[in-house]
């Protein structure tokens, strides 16, 4: 599903160039669950980011789905990412102004599906991470735990085939983190492919591969039994 | 989606309320005021505009070129018009115009009526359409008389007044007229104004003056056959004016006077009416002319405080959109499209906007009383549903919304999204340069403002302090109204007061001092030869003690006496009238200023302000010809209790005249009077300063909330590392009050030379000091920084753990 091949990412000031990622070289197939894990400032939010189409490479080829991605420009970086990646953030980043529903319900305006098809697939999903019922809430009034399984559903809402997500417990207790983590299992289970930005030993044992990095490249891969 | 952006919009409108009212609110206001100000420039510019044929429409005037100066005059003698008509073929309407005060009874009715007297083609120059009566027939008899509607209606009621006897009075003579027609009533944007038009043969001393070309009296307005090219007019007369003018050209030959680069002493000119309305540089015109300069000021006004309200718009369009860099990185990472953020934002702008313009228009229809009366427009709220008025604020709304709410989108489509998410805005939502710019616009406009008003204000200051050389805080001035001799007035006000202790002195003359409440201002100037040239003169018929009811300053000689018969042929002179004359001892000689006797000097007096001070002292001489009227009646009394002298002297005249209003004023309140147009262009500059700089100072608060937000980080990083609060207030607070100076730098040349412009209107003024300048940079520093202390404290008090966590 995804190819990387020699990817650099450098940020630059006016006196210091600092080597985000150097020459890294990854292959994701469809239906892995893969787990990034480094010290901060290793690359891998970078990393994160340039597989979402949220920022671009300096450098080295990204084939989506065969198809070389690194450079396309924004119209046709939104299109990609609206019809095939799911995002889910630490903070959650849902809007505080719209309701569970109005959240989850996003996405879907930005792909133009209709109104009908809108309510059944929105409450089809909230149902499937139990919080129907909160449905007409506003985030700040959802606890932590919920507010990321809004996240989830709005991510998975327009059946994505690939789902980022960067630290995606970071912000929950152990008992909520695991919820999560389970929800995100089964959605792999389910056949969406996932790449998880972690710091959690406990959250990576999730995945079927966790890739380190150090640096700007990647230093070890292990497999999951 | 529209519905969905609907109802974001409103949610964040919501969230951001207190931001979103003072973005209201400022916008509100200068719709409001834009509003109010554009109808009255376009009611201005309306004048005259409905007569049908108003370009081919001119007014005549002279142009003389005297030893002393080129003079132009709309005063025309009684024979021009018809000769022009008969010997100029090119003319196809002329008429005569003069107005006049008439007393008519109508029945039983009496009424206080505006006369104008004109010829038959009067009525087919201008546009005044008859409703009843035929434009070819109404003039046919001599005694005929057409009213307005409204004339008719006050007279007669609901009767047609055709064919009716009225007797109109008309200076000491009652006649009986015929009305013959009616016209619809005169529009509001009207130069011309009456209510009942008289052939001019009625005109008073039409029939002395009906073969002398030297004595001009009137106006005259001309229309030419079609094709005609006005602008060899003054080439062409050239032979008529010397025919005709021969007497007066002759006399300025003697004097030496020098004729004009087309050779002419003497030339005659066209006025086009249709900048009547505008026309103060000639005087004698039709109506009240306004100055163009004072229109513009507003308009510019207005467009200032719109141009500062737009720039505060985007301001605090693009600070709110700082608060919600989060939310277009979130929807950007959903897959919104630049459009789509784009029509989202714009969406919120719209809503703001009309909310403005709803609110905006309720508030011009609640100030609009108090704006008529401080501006003296003459606007209705119905005007404002005019289809070119409804345009003009479709106009605004789209420009407001297209221009303040285009940029601040603009800026947040910029954010990245990455850094967005994370909270961090980087230097993609700094939209540095252009905000600065904005904000040195705006405050380079307001100090302007606050300039033009500290030295409007002292200029009128000055004009109202300056001692005039008359005492014009004791001196009670009584217009004598139309019908009344004002000699017997006088009289009769003379001997009743003589007994009353409180007065001083009593008098009368033909022309007021400043403007009562009449309305009214009157001069006359004459020329006379004397050692074999010309001297020209006010002229004022004046009563005995004159000199001594006004407190003028006698130099020289005595007042005319009641105890010395000869005076009424005798002359007092000013200083200046003294100077012209030349050579010593001037008292005791003679001066040839009517042909029918010579008057004796019997003295002088310092000169004094008998015009207002945007004119210099000119020669005046007072006589006490019985063929002036005694026009007003002067009363000065002891000082002290004015209040009290005022209600016995009102009393007094109550005593005469028990059926005539007593519209008397005290002499400071009529030359107040004088300098109106001045208040009015002052209060605009006030208005206008302070509307200016309440609405910059809302923009300059949003900024600094955007700014504290930019900078939580630093802040608390430098109260942890021990900064003080007055310390981080400065840091905060310095980048803005360099913009200030900087609009200061820009404001004060451009100040400059406008209010020296206006000051040159005046022959007495203030000389513009430095320290308005300073006052006013000091001023606009001073309410900025109190304005940025409002956030920068809040700030700098701020627990630096608090402002480090949000990081």
């Amino acid at each position: 599903m995804i190819k990387i091949t020699n990817l650099e990412k450098f940020y630059r000031t006016e006196e210091v160039e600092t080597v985000a990622l150097n020459k890294l070289n990854l292959e994701i197939n469809t239906g892995e669950f893969v787990a990034i894990m480094g010290p901060s400032g290793c690359g891998k939010s970078t990393l994160l980011n340039i597989l979402g189409l949220l920022d671009d490479p300096d450098g080295g080829s990204y084939l989506f789905n065969g198809t070389e991605v690194a450079h396309f420009n924004e119209r046709k970086r939104a299109d990609l990412r609206k019809h095939n990646i799911g995002f889910v953030f630490q903070s959650f980043n849902l809007i505080d102004e719209l309701t569970v529903f109005e959240n989850v319900e996003l996405p879907l305006i930005y792909t133009g599906v209709s109104t009908a098809e809108r309510k059944t697939r929105v409450e089809e999903v909230l149902t499937k991470m139990q919080i129907m019922h909160r449905r007409n809430h506003y985030p700040q009034q959802l606890s932590g735990g919920q507010q990321q399984r809004v996240a989830i559903a709005r991510a998975v809402v327009n059946k994505p085939k690939l789902i980022l997500a960067d630290e995606p417990t970071g912000n929950l207790d152990s008992s909520n983190g695991n919820e999560v983590m389970e929800l995100l299992t089964d959605l792999n289970e389910q056949g969406t492919t996932i790449i998880m930005v972690t710091h959690s030993e406990h959250d990576a044992r999730y995945s079927h591969r966790i890739v380190r990095l150090l640096d700007g490249h990647t230093v070890m891969e292990n497999i999951m039994m | 989606m529209i519905k969905n952006y609907i109802k974001t919009a409103w949610r964040n409108l919501w969230k951001g309320r207190v931001f979103n009212l003072m973005n209201v609110i400022g916008l509100s206001v200068a719709i409001a005021c834009c509003a109010l100000i554009f109808m009255t420039v376009y009611y201005e510019f309306s004048y005259d505009s409905f007569h049908q044929n108003i370009k081919g429409i001119h007014q005549l005037y002279t142009v003389t070129n005297r030893t002393s100066g080129t003079e132009r005059s709309t005063a025309m003698p009684v024979p021009l018009g018809p000769a022009l008509k008969a010997e100029y073929s090119h003319v196809k309407y002329i008429t005569r115009s003069a107005n006049s005060g008439a007393l008519v009874k109508a029945g039983a009715k009496q009424l206080d009526q505006n006369v104008h007297f004109v010829d038959a083609d009067f009525l087919k120059i201008f546009t005044f359409p008859l409703v009843e009566g035929n434009v070819n027939t109404v003039f046919n008899q001599l005694n005929n008389v057409v009213l307005t509607e409204q004339a008719a209606k006050a007279m007669f009621g609901n009767q047609s007044p055709l064919n009716k006897t009225i007797l109109i009075t008309i200076g000491q003579r009652e006649e009986p007229f015929q009305v013959s027609g009616v016209v619809k009533d005169v529009p509001g944007n009207s130069s011309i104004t009456f209510d009942l038009l008289l052939r001019f043969e009625h005109f008073p001393n039409y029939k002395t003056d009906l073969n002398k070309w030297d004595n001009w009296s009137h106006m005259a307005f001309v229309e030419f056959k079609e094709g005609y090219n006005t602008q060899n007019f003054a080439k062409q007369l050239k032979p008529f004016v010397e025919a005709h003018y021969k007497a007066d050209i002759d006399l300025l030959k003697r004097d030496g006077a020098r004729p004009d680069e087309t050779g002419s002493l003497l030339s005659l000119h066209l006025a086009p009416f249709s900048s009547n309305h505008f026309n103060t540089d000639l005087s004698g015109v039709e109506g009240y002319p306004v100055s163009k300069t004072y229109v513009l000021s507003l308009l510019a006004i207005a467009c200032f405080i719109l141009i500062i309200a737009c720039i505060n718009f985007i301001n605090l369009s693009v600070a709110r959109g700082f608060t919600r860099a989060r939310e277009v990185g979130v929807r950007k990472t959903l897959g919104a499209g630049k459009w789509q953020l784009l029509t989202q934002f714009w969406t919120e702008t719209i809503m703001v906007c009309l909310a403005s313009t709803i609110l905006g228009l309720v508030l011009c229809s609640v100030i609009i009383s108090p704006f008529k009366a401080m501006f003296k427009s003459r606007i209705n709220l119905a005007m404002l549903f005019q289809p070119q008025h409804l345009l003009a604020i479709l106009g605004i709304f789209i420009f407001i919304t297209a221009l303040a709410g285009f940029y601040p989108a603009l800026i947040m489509m910029r954010y990245k999204t990455v850094a967005v998410l994370k909270g961090n805005m980087g230097d993609t939502a700094k939209p540095g340069k252009i905000r600065n710019t904005l904000l040195v616009v705006q405050f380079a406009l307001s100090t302007l403002l606050i300039i033009c008003t500290i030295i409007t204000w002292q200029q009128i200051n000055y004009l109202s302090n300056k001692p005039l050389g008359f005492n014009k805080t004791e001196v009670l001035s009584i217009p004598v109204n139309r019908g009344i001799d004002g000699s017997k007035a006088l009289q009769l006000m003379r001997n009743d007061l003589r007994s009353n202790n409180q007065v001083e002195a009593v008098s009368g003359s033909y022309m007021n001092l400043g403007r009562g409440n009449d309305g009214s201002t009157r001069s006359s100037i004459i020329g006379f030869g004397m050692n074999g040239r010309e001297i020209r003169t006010n002229l004022q018929r004046v009563d005995f003690d004159y000199v001594k009811t006004l407190d003028i300053k006698l130099v020289d000689g005595r007042d005319f006496d009641l105890n010395f018969p000869g005076d009424s042929n005798a002359v007092v002179i000013n200083e200046s009238m003294a100077r012209s004359i030349g050579g010593k001892n001037i008292i005791g000689r003679y001066l040839f200023m009517f042909p029918e006797y010579q008057s004796q000097i019997i003295g002088i007096v310092k000169d004094y302000n008998f015009k207002s001070l945007h004119d210099k002292i000119e020669p005046v001489s007072m006589v006490m010809r019985k063929d002036f009227a005694i026009n007003y009646v002067f009363v000065r009394v002891k000082p002290g209790n004015l209040l009290h002298a005022f209600d016995e002297i009102k009393q007094s005249w109550n005593r005469q005249y028990p059926n005539v209003e007593f519209t008397g004023s005290w002499l400071n309140e009529n030359t107040e009077r004088q300098y109106q147009s001045e208040r009015r262009l002052s209060n605009i500059f006030v208005s206008g300063a302070i509307l200016a700089i309440v609405i910059s100072c809302i923009g300059l608060l949003a900024i600094s909330v955007m700014i504290v937000i930019q900078r939580t980080k630093e802040i608390g990083v430098r109260k942890v590392l021990g900064a003080n609060v007055a310390g981080i207030v400065f840091l905060l607070s310095r980048d803005f009050l360099k913009l200030v100076m900087i609009a200061s730098i820009i404001a004060v040349p451009a100040a400059w030379w406008v209010m020296d412009n206006w000051l040159q209107s005046f022959a007495y003024r203030i000389s513009i000091q430095w320290w308005v300048f300073v006052l006013a940079t000091l001023m606009a520093m001073l309410l900025a920084f109190i304005t940025i202390s409002f956030q920068s404290v809040k700030a700098a008090l701020t627990n630096p753990v608090k402002s480090l966590r949000s990081e």
